[in-house]
Formats: C-alpha cells, sequence, structure tokens
C-alpha cells in the first residue's frame, strides 16, 4: 500500500486518466437527493459525495437479466457474452460497497467460480471514495467503515486536497500514467487523515450490536418474533435488490426467434415461489419462515459458512423498505429489547433502554 | 490484476465441473435407452458425446445431475446407476413437471440432453467398509440407493450385512421390482419390500407401512449404517424408530430435495441455514439435518 497527496483541482484532470482504463462508472443525480451508478461520459456529473445509491455496483457485474448461454432448439448450447461489460472503473465506491465486493467475490469465485461473475469483476477498476455517515448508516458495527484491501485507489477528501491510497499494481498504473497529479503524502497529510477518521468514527449514531448474533438467532429461530415480522413485511423483495450482497438468482429457458436461450435474473428469497420443487411442495411457504430466512441468512448462515456476515451496514435496504423495517431495530426486537415495529427514538441508539 | 484474489477465496477455489470448467453449461448426451419402470418414472440410460468425457464422468452413489433441454429448462436428478459401471448412466425421473412432461412426450432414445454434473456430496460411502449397510427407501427414493445398493454389490467383499427395505404405495409402482427380486434370490443383499396396498394384484411381500419392515430385522447398531431416502412423510416416522434400533444419529444418513436451479452453490434456492443442499448435500447426517432449521420437515 502507497500512500499518495492529490490537489482537489486535480480531480476532473484524474477522471480524465481513468476514462483511459475502461468505461467510467459513478453515482450521479437523477432526481434530487436521488443517486444512482451509471456509465459517466462526462465526469464533470459524477457525486461521489452521493452517500448511498439505490442500486450497489452487482448490477454491473451480474445484470438484472442476461442469457447464460444460447442455442439452437433443443440443444447446442454455448456462453453467451451478453452480460460482459469490458473494462469498466468504479469510482466512488465506498468502504462498505468495497467490502461488499468482497463478500461476492467470497461466493462467486470461491468454490466453482462463476464465469459470467469473474468475466466482469477481473475486469473492474475500483476507486474509492471517503464519506461520511447518515443516520442509516451502520457499517461500523459491520466492521465495515473502513477497508484498507480490495480497490486499487481510494480518495479520501481534506481540506483542498485528497489523500490517495494504492492498493494494487493497477492502482499504480493509473498514478503512472499521471505521476504530475500526486505527490508523497506528507506527515500533515497523513496526521489530518487520521483525524478525519477519528471524527468520522464518532459520526456513527447507528449501531448493530453483533456479539453473538448467530447465536442469539439460533436459540430465537422458534421465536414468535417472526411471525410478528411477517405481518409488517410484504415480502417484495426491495431489500434484496438494493443490498449489495444478495445475488440470489432464478435460471430459466426462454424461446427466441432463432432458438432458445437460458436467461439468468435476480431473484429474492423473500419471494413465495423461491423454495417451491416441482409437484407443488413449497418448502417455505408462509411468509415468516421467508422473513427468517433472508435475517439468518445474512447474520447467522454466512457467518457459520465464511466466517462473517454478509451485510456491510450501508443502509439501502432501511432507506428502501416501503413498510419501514428497519434491520438493526429487528435484531434488537428478536434480542427481546424491543417490541416488533416499536419506534426508533433519539438517543437510543442501542435500544438497550427502549420501554415495553 | 487487481486486488479481486483475496487469499481465502483463493483457497476456496475448487475449478470447474467434470462437464466443464464453465459450471453452467450442460455437455451433450445421448439417451440411449428408455425403460418403463413405472406408467410415470422411466430409466433413462445416457452416454455422453464426448467419448473422453464418458470415461471422465466419475461420480459417487447419491450425487446427481442436471439435466437440461435449452428452451424448455433444467432440473436436478439423481443416478440410480452404479459408479462402478463406466461409460454410461442412467436417471430415473418422474413426471411431475414442465421439463419431466417434455423428456416424456417428446424425448426418444437417440435423442440429445444437456448434462452438467456431477454434483452434490454423494453418501459417505468410504465409511461403510466392513460395516453393515441398512438402506431405508419410500417411493421414487429407491431410485437414488439402487446407485448405492449396487455399488456396494458391486464390490460386495469390502462390507458387510446389506439390507434393503424399501415401501411403495401398490405393487404397481414398485420401482426395480424384477432386479431386486433377482437380487434377494441369489442372495447377496436382503431384501424386504412392503406395499401399503396390494389393490388385489399378486404380490409376495409384506403389506404394511414401510416402517413396520424395521420390525422384521435385528441389526447390530455399532457396526451398522443406515441410508434413508423418501418423502418427508417417511423420514418423519423412520428416521426415529432405527435411532430407536441403537442408531447414533451420525450413523444415519439421508439424501433431501430442494429447489435447486444452479447446482453449485450460487443461486441460493435450495440453501437452508449455511448449507446449499445442491453443494454440501444433498447427502446429510440425521444429526445435521435436525440442527438446520426447516432441513427436514417444513
Amino acid at each position: 500500500m502507497q500512500t499518495l497527496r492529490m490537489a482537489e483541482s486535480s480531480l476532473p484532470q484524474l477522471l480524465e486518466v481513468l476514462k483511459g482504463f475502461g468505461k467510467l462508472i459513478g453515482p450521479v443525480e437523477k432526481a434530487p437527493g436521488v443517486f444512482t451508478l451509471e456509465f459517466v461520459e462526462d465526469p464533470s456529473k459524477l457525486r461521489p459525495d452521493a452517500l448511498r445509491t439505490i442500486l450497489p455496483i452487482k448490477k454491473f457485474l451480474l445484470r438484472p437479466k442476461f442469457a447464460m448461454l444460447r442455442g439452437g432448439p433443443g440443444n447446442g448450447a454455448a456462453p453467451s457474452r451478453e452480460n460482459e461489460y469490458g473494462p469498466m472503473v468504479y469510482f466512488g465506491a465506498h468502504a462498505c460497497d468495497i467490502h461488499a465486493l468482497r463478500i461476492l467475490d467470497t461466493l462467486f469465485l470461491g468454490g466453482y467460480p462463476d464465469p459470467y461473475y469473474e468475466a466482469n469483476r477481473r475486469n473492474l477498476m475500483v476507486v474509492g471514495y471517503g464519506c461520511f455517515p447518515d443516520e442509516k448508516c451502520f457499517c461500523q458495527s459491520m466492521g465495515c467503515a473502513t477497508a484498507d484491501t480490495g480497490f486499487d485507489l481510494f480518495l479520501t477528501p481534506l481540506a483542498g486536497r485528497f489523500l490517495v491510497t494504492v492498493a494494487s499494481a493497477r492502482g499504480d498504473d493509473v498514478v503512472r500514467a499521471a505521476p504530475q497529479l500526486f505527490q508523497p503524502a506528507s506527515r500533515r497529510d497523513i496526521q489530518d487523515y487520521l483525524e478525519r477518521l477519528r471524527e468520522r468514527e464518532k459520526a456513527f449514531t447507528l449501531h448493530l450490536d453483533t456479539s453473538d448474533l448467530p447465536y442469539v438467532l439460533e436459540l430465537k429461530k422458534d421465536d414468535p418474533v417472526w411471525d410478528e415480522l411477517a405481518k409488517k413485511c410484504l415480502c417484495c423483495g426491495s431489500c434484496s435488490m438494493v443490498c449489495p450482497t444478495c445475488t440470489c438468482f432464478n435460471v430459466r429457458d426462454e424461446l427466441t426467434a432463432d432458438g432458445a436461450c437460458r436467461v439468468r435474473t435476480w431473484d429474492a428469497c423473500l419471494y413465495r415461489d423461491y423454495a417451491l420443487v416441482a409437484g407443488g411442495h413449497n418448502f417455505r411457504e408462509h411468509r415468516a419462515d421467508r422473513v427468517r430466512n433472508r435475517y439468518y441468512h445474512k447474520q447467522e448462515a454466512f457467518v457459520r459458512q465464511y466466517g462473517m456476515p454478509s451485510c456491510v451496514g450501508c443502509g439501502r435496504c432501511i432507506e428502501n423498505c416501503p413498510t419501514g423495517i428497519h434491520v438493526v431495530e429487528v435484531f434488537e426486537a428478536v434480542r427481546g429489547e424491543r417490541p416488533v415495529g416499536g419506534l426508533r427514538q433519539q438517543g437510543q441508539a442501542q435500544g438497550k433502554e427502549v420501554q415495553q | 490484476m487487481s486486488a479481486i484474489m483475496y487469499p481465502g477465496v483463493q483457497q476456496q477455489r475448487l475449478g470447474g465441473l467434470v462437464t466443464g470448467e464453465n459450471v453452467y453449461l450442460p455437455q451433450p448426451a445421448r439417451i440411449t435407452r428408455i425403460s418403463e419402470l413405472t406408467s410415470d418414472v422411466r430409466l433413462f440410460d445416457l452416454r455422453f458425446v464426448d467419448p473422453q468425457l464418458a470415461e471422465r464422468f466419475v461420480y459417487k452413489p447419491g450425487q446427481f445431475v442436471e439435466l437440461s433441454v435449452l428452451g424448455v429448462g433444467e432440473g436436478p436428478f439423481s443416478l440410480p446407476s452404479p459408479p462402478t459401471r463406466r461409460g454410461f448412466f442412467q436417471l430415473g425421473i418422474r413426471r411431475v413437471g414442465t421439463l419431466t412432461n417434455y423428456l416424456f412426450d417428446h424425448i426418444r432414445e437417440g435423442d440429445l440432453v444437456g448434462i452438467r454434473g456431477p454434483l452434490g456430496n454423494g453418501f459417505p460411502v468410504e465409511l461403510f467398509r466392513g460395516q453393515d449397510v441398512l438402506l431405508l427407501a419410500g417411493g421414487l427414493g429407491m431410485v437414488p440407493l439402487r446407485g448405492l445398493l449396487l455399488y456396494l454389490l458391486d464390490q460386495r467383499e469390502l462390507f458387510g450385512r446389506v439390507i434393503l427395505l424399501a415401501g411403495f404405495r401398490s405393487p404397481q409402482v414398485v420401482l426395480f421390482r424384477d432386479e431386486l427380486e433377482s437380487i434377494a434370490r441369489r442372495g447377496d443383499a436382503e431384501i424386504h419390500l412392503s406395499v401399503d396396498d396390494t389393490q388385489g394384484l399378486p404380490w409376495s411381500g409384506a403389506v404394511c407401512v414401510v416402517t413396520e419392515l424395521l420390525d422384521r430385522v435385528t441389526v447390530d447398531p455399532c457396526r451398522t449404517f443406515a441410508v434413508a431416502c423418501g418423502p418427508p412423510v417417511f423420514y418423519k416416522f423412520m428416521l426415529e424408530k432405527v435411532v430407536a434400533m441403537g442408531l447414533g444419529r451420525d450413523r444415519i444418513y439421508l439424501s433431501l430435495e430442494r429447489r435447486m436451479e444452479c447446482g453449485v452453490g450460487k443461486c441460493g434456492h435450495c440453501g437452508v441455514g449455511y448449507t446449499f443442499t445442491c453443494l454440501h448435500g444433498p447427502v446429510f447426517s440425521y444429526w445435521d439435518a435436525l440442527n438446520l432449521p426447516e432441513l427436514i420437515y417444513t
């Protein structure tokens, strides 16, 4: 890892350099206060200060719908490359987004590697951008508030300048492509950077108590809290769609004008037919079963399988739930520290003093 | 290359399947024979078109494959053939949905289908060496257990007693009846068949629910492994009765059904607790199954 300094005024030049490494992706303001990740031709449209985009980077790694195989009717299936985007530069990744990529890599590149994910992932350059939390961010609790690996470059804004962290040889390629933009970081830069980190640590207001959470969940698997929660959850799947680590998919065949294709589409474990098998048996017929399964997979099952939860605390599910289900409150309710649906009140960040 | 290959990920990387690096790409296999087992279950014999793949395709009893017809769909099917017999494999398929209807109505001997695999963990046959093996089949559960039974019998001297208890609804739906009766006659295995109801048809076996067959055998619980395969209701009554015979819950294995799409632990559908049925299963010990909520009973 190397640490450099870049003047704030050099950012447009850096973005021009980055465009030479691949199609530029970054947050843009689609509507007032609404940010989405898009391919960007004009770098001045980029809003790296945006805290969270509706959909995370997963949409550029695995498209919401693409054909994995194409072929004539019956047989002769051949892999399709229509999911591939070629070289991409993801500008404006926050620490949580970078940790989400680590989780996706664990799933898709470990075990039997997924060739469709891998083709795009190997072509993705990640340029991080330092953020400051709002009331929906709990990445600190998930251990995802900072990243020291998993990116190529990381820009942390300081007064009038950026501290630039170089974490890969590809990041170093960028620096070598425009060496005039960078200077070695001074002692003062490092000190200001550490000061910013400390301020940021203190700025978090939302906390999820993850200590022994998998164990608590195991003990609470038959708790009525899941039935209560099922009354509030519509099983619409919004939380899964916006989640940076939710990547369940459906595979189905479609007929085309010149043959057939095997299509892969985003799916969500909250959908009723998710565990339906041929013959009509549904292994998770009840809404409570599906709701519980989602929370268990994030905070219990993934921990047991990979030693880490599959949640990075980005707050997207909190922001996008149409019925106001709040993931931190759910786990507080599971612990018995608040009733389900109890309103979150100021100054009760841990929920420990909540009265029934 | 960017920092995408975290050391932990690198260590967990398995590579592709026997059927190819792209784990989603099926390889063409020819249907060489179709035999009717019952009115709605057929046995398909298949051979990979690529002769090298046909030889290389080695699997464990209890593993499964994904069979597909592009444009119709893909589904998981267990292998009733024993891996001790190379060059071809079999699938026992019941007509139950879109894909299987297509296989029954449109696929003929000589046609090609796509195959991916082998998938899943299979039965822990390495533990069975020198031990007695008690096979418990309910209905279509006979399909994967037939592969295990023939595997054990193909290496008969490696194992102790081989006992099969299999229950079916009626004599018309008994799977592999001639073969099982022939094995019983030659004394290679102890075979007990039952039907719930003879429906007036000739039947020399027992007429009872399959769990009652357990009353007809005595086993040494310390040197016996039990392997069960059947519908959820079958497990519900069968497994605890085997435990009551003295077998530890880790000496009882069962094969489970789930919605499987990718077969390689990615799509999520067959996830139960921290396991994917397609990857860490479909075979689980009874103890593990009990400790994974939702796994056996829903």
